[in-house]
């Protein structure tokens, strides 16, 4: 009886296999198409008519992203703001979007990037990862990084180079983003923007558990921001909101922050500020000024 | 964003079954005596706009050394299904009892320890409890309060960073239905009361802000 007892109970370890990873994405799936500014799902905020965005100006298309475990390609959706013949002198803003719904949910931010410094003054780059919006495929954290770099793949075939490339990372974005800047593939950001970062996912673990819990007990996620920053010597501008319910700023973004060893680096903690609040709590023209003079210096 | 806290929730939510168990044992068992129990629940947590207990599960072996005495083991089923060997191990001793007024106080020291198959990541922490119960009828159902006490032994956090939370603190007050073969327990454990439970991505039910509420009940065989 007791060697049965062990037996069950070395037999469930060895053969279970839930892991929570999946938890981290949560992607709408079922759209048939991409809305824009005819999305009427939840969003955060709404731009006003003056940061309409010209229909010449928005490009919707496809890219072939593959990990390096994918036998085969996977289809991606991505859209790009700007002229897309001027991008060989354009600067370009890669923003990498947070874990929820797909690319009209972030429509509104991308739009805002847009036009900072002046009206479509930048041009800017977006993809649904793996299993968002119209993308193939299913979420997983080396999909995440195919997929941006696939983008900036395309990017780099259209002209732009290294210099003129900033990586923006919100959210769950700032994964992909830290990942492309420390271990570059298809190019190298000359700055890097995060907003609401992650630190890793062994705090976020740690700080809902109070123990400090070995991430392992839970995920087979990798993703680790606050270590991956100490190798980016890009400046770094980072912006959290103080009172973020999701993110702690002090558990995860003050972490990131503070381990950056560039040259150059500026924090902006916006009081009384959730975890999606950011843009309209700190203004939209602080918010696009204060972005316009970082990528000028 | 509630439904990124929702469906991030999964994730950590479960972290919470590693650290969060109802008393295994409160008065001791007779000398000699053997007990298998089943151990359910957790801290309340909103989700999917409803309040739910956490159904973490363990099952628990105990036995009376002396009539003082008991020691026990326990195995987390929960997290087996993860790949983690977890288990409690202590020993519950009876410190006082009056016999006019039926009221005992007993302290129950164990080692909580969890090994992952994945990374083979190991993790030790103690834990002491502390209750105070009163006989209703004397070796019959009983009523208890008391405190859990869990210790992080690591002073440090990922990251390097500072661990500010070396000793947990959660009251509890619990009831014990004694039958001849069964005991049937339910327990309500206030988790970490001192601490804020936002900011976070788990919604835990606690009061003004603060820890989380528990709820857990059990099923105890005797032998």
């Amino acid at each position: 009886m007791r060697k049965l007892f062990i037996y069950i109970i070395v037999g469930i370890s060895l053969t279970s296999c839930f892991r929570l990873d999946d938890n981290l994405f949560d992607p709408e799936a079922g759209i048939t198409e991409y809305k824009l500014d005819g999305y009427d799902g939840e969003q955060h905020f709404v731009l006003d008519a003056s940061y309409a965005i010209p229909s010449n100006l928005v490009s919707i298309f496809t890219l072939n992203s593959q990990s390096p475990s994918e036998a085969t390609p996977t289809t991606i959706y991505a859209i790009y703001i700007g002229d897309v013949n001027t991008i060989s002198t354009d600067t370009v803003i890669m923003y990498c979007h947070g874990n929820s719904k797909h690319m009209d949910y972030y429509w509104q931010r991308a739009k805002l990037l847009a036009h900072c410094g002046g009206k479509n003054n930048y041009g800017v780059m977006m993809v649904d990862y793996r299993g968002y919006g119209l993308s193939e495929g299913e979420p997983s954290e080396d999909g995440l990084y195919a997929d941006v770099d696939a983008a900036l793949n395309w990017l780099k075939g259209s002209g732009l180079t290294d210099d003129r490339l900033v990586m923006y990372g919100y959210s769950m974005g700032s994964a992909p983003s830290c990942e492309l800047t420390s271990k570059p593939r298809s190019l190298t950001p000359a700055k890097l923007i995060l907003e609401a970062p992650f630190a890793s996912a062994a705090v976020m673990i740690q700080d809902a558990s109070v123990l400090g819990l070995p991430p392992s007990f839970i995920t087979n996620l990798k993703i680790d921001n606050a270590e991956e920053i100490k190798n980016i010597s890009q400046p770094l501008m980072w912006m959290h909101g103080t009172e973020d319910l999701f993110l702690n700023v002090n558990t995860h973004g003050q972490v990131v922050y503070d381990n950056h060893q560039g040259v150059y680096k500026e924090a902006h903690k916006i009081n009384a500020t959730d975890h999606d609040d950011l843009p309209p709590m700190y203004g939209y023209q602080n918010y696009r000024n204060n972005i316009d003079v970082f990528i000028k210096k | 964003m509630k439904k990124i806290i929702y469906g991030l929730a999964g994730l950590l939510i479960i972290t919470q079954l590693f650290s969060c168990m109802p008393s295994r044992v409160v008065r001791p068992l007779d000398k000699g005596q053997r007990a298998v129990g089943a151990h359910l629940g957790g801290p309340l947590i909103g989700f999917a706009g409803t309040t739910i207990p956490m159904p973490f599960t363990s099952i628990m072996y105990a036995q009376g050394v002396t009539e003082k005495t008991t020691v026990f083991g326990s195995v987390h089923t929960t997290s087996l299904l993860f790949g983690v060997i977890q288990t409690d191990i202590g020993a519950c001793h009876n410190l006082y009892y009056n016999d006019s007024l039926r009221i005992g106080l007993s302290v129950t020291p164990a080692v909580n320890m969890a090994y992952d198959k994945w990374e083979s990541n190991f993790k030790l922490w103690p834990q002491v409890d502390v209750n105070m119960y009163w006989d209703i009828r004397p070796k019959k159902s009983f009523v208890y309060v008391g405190v859990d006490n869990w210790f992080e032994l690591a002073n440090t956090r990922e990251h390097d960073q500072p661990q500010e939370n070396r000793w947990i603190v959660n009251p509890q007050i619990g009831y014990t239905n004694v039958r001849d073969k069964w005991n049937h327990n339910i327990e309500f454990k206030y988790l970490a009361p001192n601490l804020d439970n936002e900011p976070g991505v788990v919604d835990y039910k606690g009061v003004s802000g603060k820890g989380a509420i528990g709820v857990y009940i059990s099923f105890i065989r005797k032998f």
